[in-house]
């Protein structure tokens, strides 16, 4: 990885506490310029708190940290970033169009340029002709596009979206997508505090997750993953020598013979081309074969494997670790 | 200090669409015009009362035109208590009120630095107050002065004495809505103010009764709090010889005017503690986490 581009967020062992208590402990993160970036946790695991280090609106209480290449108290980085914060909540008194010039003009916009780009963003949030009414007006729905509207005004090079679409039906969350997609297209790094984990799966490059203040790991779904296939196997019965002969082939995780007359099996593959094989040891063994099921590995199964109480480093040893 | 401009003008703005400023409008207007309306049958009274007595008219700036001095001149304390109300009330939640409700992230988000948000946040509700005090004292002495014919010997200074009141409060309070919640804040302030009155209160009470150790702690209070200083110096600007004689006649029995000028010190001082409270409102904001 030293190969690739500085990257556009470093983090060192950051720290946050407050009153005693450690918000974000030891925090390390990398994002690199134009990829989407996904930062999953539980409630309360830090992430809003490290997002508002990152954007300079919580001093940390320790370690380093580099947003495009200086520190975010200066406001010549936060020129060049963007934020649609979680509490979405804006000026009531001012009209859409006004929100987006006042802070067009707080990035340093000129007027000529704010009155082209006001009604573009509008258009690209879906509030194409709805600019003109006032804030206090909208739905929540509406509130959080005209805030990702403020977020993607200025051009920035990079985008916080603290749970982007919180707010927003299934439509609404695609079109959020498709905005993200759109953005990393244009080059623009996105980092995505989200916990909706299929949205997280569809549009990022590399995820970290993130528990009681810390990075338990990061990387590419293929790196976290492994490369690892989860297979469920239904036999009628674990037969003597069975759960052996599974073990040479892959890491048994799971198995279940509390239903009388069948048995569950979960095991984890390092690669397809093992799955016949793990039927032919089946039939060597004697069982009956009800069921073979290769899985796409899922963010779901990884996040409540890390963030339960599994201790997280045994997990998957190949996935880079912060 | 162009964003601190840009964030004034927000305030600003803020501020008529909020409807503050038509409401303080109509609601002044009602108030010059129920106290001139009292003024105008004052007037009528006096002059009926010189026409019964025989006279040919009054003089204006004799004993017999004393009452209509006396209402000038509570006209005027209540342009300052006003003042001082719409200072601490309409800038109460001027950083505070942001943070609660959650607007204030996104504008710190961007390149602007906290230092210049506050002080933006400052020029703006002190430009709303000021021209708002400045409107309402001159339209009550220009009223008096239409209906009676009278004008305070130095109308000008005394408002400008005022209006540094009006200031230092509203950096007063810019400073408080960086350091507590909006609620606590409007406490403070008010208490604070307070505090400034009690000093006028123990002054004159120290100079009357002639107790050195009360008109020490008032003077005290008047250094913590020059507000009502200011409004005393003011009020002796305001004051034509007739009403200063009788004043001191009184030993400054009353505590809502005062018989001597404002020492030049606390004047200065004042506008001090005006630019300390709003420096230390930026500092303060700049180290604080949202």
């Amino acid at each position: 990885m030293s190969a690739a581009p500085p990257p556009i967020i470093e983090t060192h062992e950051l720290r946050k506490v407050y009153k005693g208590r450690a918000v974000v402990d030891g925090l390390s993160l990398r994002v690199l310029p134009g990829e989407v970036f996904g930062f999953l946790g539980p409630n309360g695991a830090g992430k809003s708190t490290t997002v508002k280090m990152l954007l300079g609106l919580v001093l940390p209480s320790g370690g380093q940290m580099r947003v495009l290449g200086g520190s975010p108290a200066d406001p010549a980085v936060r020129a060049r970033l963007g934020f649609l914060p979680e509490q979405f909540r804006f000026q009531t008194w001012m009209t859409g169009e006004e929100f987006l010039h006042f802070h067009g003009r707080l990035a340093g916009m000129k007027p000529g340029e704010l009155r082209a780009r006001v009604p573009q963003v509008l258009k690209t949030v879906g509030l194409g002709g709805r600019g003109g009414e006032s804030l206090g007006g909208y739905s929540k729905g509406m509130l959080q596009r005209c805030g990702l509207a403020g977020a993607i005004l200025a051009r920035p090079e990079l985008v916080f979206l603290d749970e982007p679409t919180s707010a927003l039906d299934p439509i609404g969350r695609v079109e959020v997508r498709e905005i993200i997609e759109g953005l990393r297209a244009g080059g623009v790094a996105v980092f995505l505090n989200s916990h909706l984990l299929s949205e997280v799966e569809q549009v990022c490059d590399r995820v970290a997750f993130v528990k009681e203040g810390r990075v338990l790991q990061q990387g590419s779904m293929q790196e976290l993953m492994g490369g690892v296939i989860p297979v469920g196997i239904r036999v009628d019965a674990v037969k003597p020598g069975l759960l052996e002969a599974l073990a040479v082939l892959g890491e048994v995780r799971h198995t279940d013979t509390q239903t009388p007359g069948r048995a569950e099996i979960e095991l984890w593959l390092q690669h397809a081309d093992a799955v016949p094989a793990v039927a032919d040891a089946i039939h060597a063994c004697g069982a009956r074969l009800h069921a073979l099921t290769p899985r796409r590995p899922d963010l779901e199964t990884m996040f409540l494997e890390l963030i339960e109480d599994r201790p997280a480093p045994a997990l998957t040893p190949e996935a880079v670790h912060a | 200090m162009h964003n601190a401009l840009l964030i004034a003008e927000l305030s600003l703005r803020e501020a008529v669409r909020k409807r503050l400023v038509s409401v303080l409008l109509i609601l002044s207007v009602l108030f010059i015009g129920f106290y001139l309306y009292g003024i105008y049958r004052l007037e009528m009274n006096l002059d009926q009362r010189a026409v019964d007595a025989g006279l040919d008219g009054r003089s204006i700036t004799g004993l017999s035109n004393v009452p209509v001095m006396y209402s000038a001149m509570f006209g005027m304390y209540l342009v300052y208590f006003l003042g001082a109300l719409m200072s601490v009330l309409s800038t109460v939640g001027a950083v505070s009120g942001d943070i609660e409700n959650g607007v204030m992230q996104s504008v710190i988000a961007r390149p602007i630095s906290r230092a210049q948000l506050v002080l933006g946040r400052w020029i703006g509700f002190t430009v709303v107050n000021v021209v708002y005090v400045a409107l309402l004292g001159a339209a009550l002495l220009i009223g008096v002065y239409v209906i009676t014919g009278y004008l305070p010997p130095s109308p000008a200074p005394a408002l400008g004495l005022i209006l540094l009141a009006v200031t230092l409060l509203t950096a007063l309070t810019v400073l408080g809505s960086t350091l507590f919640t909006t609620l606590a804040n409007g406490i403070g302030v008010f208490v604070l103010y307070g505090a400034g009155f009690t000093g006028g209160i123990l002054n004159a009470i120290g100079t009357f009764a002639d107790s050195p150790t009360l008109a020490a702690l008032g003077r005290a209070a008047n250094i913590v709090m020059p507000t009502n200083a200011l409004w005393l110096g003011s009020s002796y600007l305001l004051q034509p010889e007739v009403l200063l004689d009788i004043s001191r006649r009184t030993r400054g029995a009353n505590p809502f005017f005062g018989s001597d000028p404002i020492a030049p010190g606390l004047v200065l001082w004042a506008a001090a503690l005006a630019a300390l409270a709003v420096a230390a409102a930026m500092w303060r904001f700049s180290r604080r986490d949202l």
